[in-house]
């Protein structure tokens, strides 16, 4: 009998779990309630990202743009999530659900019911460890382990202590939620809250992308240019 | 080669959507160049899809021009394949200048031997 209403429970927990397979593309903007200046950071960031701010903004007033990282490096996370309008697969199994975002052909796995590492444990890299469990059909996802050279939303500064939580789920049938929550005791005085809305793309093929013919580059000065093929 | 002003609204929003690898700003949207010539090489690759062209101008003198459109995936839905253009062929191709004044831009329309006019993409549509 107990066994039966364990199976039963199991199935039922199963049931609640939403599907999140297929291809989906952001939609345009970018994310809800996380503008730039509505970021906490404890002091000496605050003043460190308002003056990388400034500086972005009198480089654009020249016509140049400062580079904030490098020209065909992946974005990791929290970036990957969305890039442009560039489209993601999710590959979902009851263990493990993949997700395979087009640009810069970048890939994260979350390990499902797992428990997270110690950080410790982690050598710190762009993805990070994840691991989610469902709460009803909302999976809720941890990360932590991203390198502090991996900017973050809005290319934020943050530390090796970020912790990143995110709460993905479906609102209808055809479009995908995601909020994301990043900690930083480190850097920030309180986390940082945005939502990626994504429709799906039934039918849709991701397309390879291989960083292969980078003509941008970063001059002395940081500015980024464009190599012309000389003649 | 001609030169004229004009507002780029698509662009922006174009610029601020699609583009995953820089941004739009070393191009002079506020301005439009228009090569023909004939294209050197035809790069279907990644982060962008590139057109080389050379370019002759008055008394027989050849500019070499590279000009810069989104990536293949962002093209090929709208009229771009691996295969649209051969080295020799000759083509117009309207752009957006580089800023500091050197041979290179961004794609605004192409217009290709077969009379097909092809944009940059999703919000910047040939004309």
């Amino acid at each position: 009998m107990r066994v039966a209403v364990l199976l039963l429970a199991s199935a039922i927990a199963a049931l609640a779990q939403a599907d999140f397979s297929g291809v989906w593309r952001p939609a345009m903007g970018r994310g809800r309630g996380g503008a730039a200046g509505a970021i906490a950071f404890k002091s000496p960031y605050k003043e460190k990202y308002e003056a990388m701010r400034a500086r972005e903004r009198e480089a654009a007033a020249r016509g140049e743009q400062l580079a904030a990282r490098g020209l065909c490096e992946p974005y990791g996370m929290p970036g990957m999530m969305q890039v442009a309008v560039y489209p993601m697969e999710v590959i979902q199994t009851p263990k493990q659900v993949t997700i395979i975002a087009e640009a810069f052909s970048e890939v994260r796995r979350i390990y499902i019911g797992k428990p997270q590492a110690a950080l410790d444990d982690l050598d710190p890299g762009y993805y990070g460890h994840s691991v989610g469990h469902w709460e009803g059909s909302t999976l809720v996802v941890d990360t932590i382990g991203i390198k502090e050279s991996v900017l973050g939303y809005q290319e934020m500064p943050h530390s090796e202590q970020m912790r990143i939580t995110e709460r993905m789920q479906k609102a209808g049938a055809d479009t995908l939620e995601d909020q994301i929550t990043i900690a930083d005791p480190v850097v920030l005085e309180k986390p940082v809250t945005y939502t990626i809305s994504y429709r799906l793309v039934p039918n849709y093929e991701m397309v390879e992308f291989v960083c292969e013919n980078n003509r941008e580059y970063v001059d002395a000065n940081g500015v980024v240019r464009m190599k012309l093929q000389n003649k | 080669m001609r030169i004229r002003g004009f507002a780029c609204i698509a662009g922006t929003l174009w610029a601020a959507t699609a583009w995953a690898h820089h941004s739009f700003v070393m191009f002079d949207t506020s301005k439009e160049v228009t090569l023909t010539g004939a294209v050197t090489s035809f790069e279907w690759t990644n982060p962008h899809v590139y057109i080389e062209i050379d370019v002759p101008g008055e008394a027989g003198a050849v500019k070499h021009w590279s000009v810069e459109l989104g990536s293949p995936s962002i093209l090929r839905n709208s009229g771009w394949k691996h295969d649209t253009l051969k080295p020799g062929e000759k083509i117009t191709l309207i752009i957006n200048p580089l800023k500091n004044g050197n041979p290179g831009g961004l794609l605004v329309q192409a217009n290709l031997p077969d009379d097909r006019k092809l944009g940059n993409g999703p919000g910047r549509e040939p004309k």
